[in-house]
């Protein structure tokens, strides 16, 4: 049986599906998404490139439109594979996205009171070193690390995206987020954190 | 907290990007839609505007384009600034030919004396001049086109590259190498971007808008 055309009900599958004879009907799965992957591809390469990344991602995904598996109501994890492909080709771009976020973090806040300033400088030290972890990971535990703490997709998602089985995606989640937790206990900051955080 | 909790609190310092910043990649979507051979067939979207002919030519008006993507424009930049150096170049030139000595020309084999370089002189600087001004007219008009997604710009742009790169040899002065450096840099750098993935797209979709019938295409 053959679903409703471009409706805001539609699944993504069926918007697809039209646009294989109606390709104006793309466009909706561009309203649909690009808000969220423009920030996905914001938070790794920056706002700049994501403006140019987000436009390649759904060129692409225009293009190759008739290999979509229809089986997936959902594009979210098609998109973001796309979407990661694209960024690892602007990887110089990432690093530096890393960098400046890294020294956006290590900027002092206001003065305030004494524990606050303290909660915030913990806090901002935090971020230096998440980010320096997020750019000592491999790419691909990176992207599973991302995909799933930032885009709240689940296993399954992320292995369509990354065209990996989801026990792939376990050994990676668990090897970022292991390597992400000694980068910041390294330190001793993580305490530190949790502490300050626990009793706010 | 977790570093997962960590994580997810750093990801909410970025907002989702307001609407505006969508048009641009949204317009170069519509525009490879509009450029798709199944587009345009009855049962498609009916959103289609008849180009009007421009009143002052009576000629069909330049149907919509996508907006450039960031390396074109760059490319285009570096254009512009390769015309800016070769304005430099050309008057570091002219103060070279009034400066030159009769030594340094040569006829077949034979130096040229003072009173045929003296007799010579307003017609090197004739020629420095003219030829300068076709350089710099060059770069301007490739810049225009090359940001326009006309794809034969590019490959003109790639093969007079190529060919200036023979204009390194020769140079003279120190002020000349230099200048001439930063400005076959910026050539370099302009046609790198002219092939970059992003460009190559633009030009194709731009390719394919303009040989479409004006009544096939949308309205921006």
């Amino acid at each position: 049986m053959r679903r409703r055309r471009g409706s805001a009900a539609a699944g993504d599958a069926a918007v697809i599906e039209s646009s294989w004879r109606e390709p104006e009907q793309f466009a909706v799965l561009f309203d649909r998404h690009a808000p969220h992957i423009h920030r996905y591809l914001a938070r790794r390469t920056g706002r700049q490139v994501a403006d140019d990344l987000v436009a390649e991602t759904f060129l692409a995904a225009f293009a190759k439109r008739d290999r979509y598996d229809l089986g997936h109501a959902d594009a979210r994890p098609w998109l973001y594979g796309i979407a990661t492909n694209l960024v690892h080709q602007h990887r110089r771009d990432e690093a530096r996205q890393y960098r400046i976020s890294q020294a956006a973090a290590a900027e002092p806040e206001v003065p305030g009171h004494a524990d606050r300033v303290a909660a915030d400088v913990t806090a901002q030290a935090m971020r230096t070193l998440l980010n320096a972890a997020l750019a000592a990971l491999p790419d691909g535990d990176r992207d599973v690390l991302l995909l799933i703490a930032w885009e709240q997709l689940t296993y399954q998602e992320v292995s369509r995206a990354l065209a990996i089985p989801v026990g792939t995606v376990r050994s990676r989640l668990h090897r970022a987020r292991t390597k992400t937790r000694q980068i910041l206990a390294g330190t001793g900051a993580a305490a530190t954190y949790e502490e300050i955080t626990s009793n706010e | 907290m977790n570093e997962m909790e960590l994580l997810r609190e750093l990801a909410q310092e970025t907002p989702l990007p307001e609407p505006a910043e969508l048009d641009a990649a949204r317009a170069r979507l519509v525009a490879a839609i509009t450029t798709d051979p199944a587009a345009g067939r009855p049962g498609a979207a009916p959103e289609v505007t008849v180009l009007q002919p421009s009143a002052s030519t009576a000629q069909p008006a330049e149907p919509p384009r996508p907006p450039a993507p960031a390396p074109v424009r760059d490319a285009a930049k570096l254009m512009y600034g390769g015309a800016a150096g070769t304005v430099v170049q050309l008057i570091i030139l002219l103060f070279y030919v009034g400066d030159i000595k009769a030594y340094h020309l040569t006829l077949g084999a034979h130096p040229l004396t003072t009173a045929q370089l003296v007799h010579l002189r307003p017609l090197i600087a004739t020629l420095a001049i003219a030829f300068g001004l076709v350089l710099i007219a060059l770069w301007l008009w490739l810049a225009r086109a090359a940001g326009q997604g006309k794809n034969w710009a590019r490959i003109l742009s790639t093969v007079l590259f190529g060919l200036a790169t023979l204009q390194l040899i020769g140079l003279h002065t120190a002020g000349q190498v230099f200048w001439a450096m930063l400005t076959w840099l910026a050539g370099l750098a302009a046609v790198w971007q002219l092939w970059r993935p992003a460009s190559s797209a633009y030009f194709k979709s731009a390719k394919a808008l303009r040989s479409r019938p004006p009544s096939q295409i949308s309205g921006p």
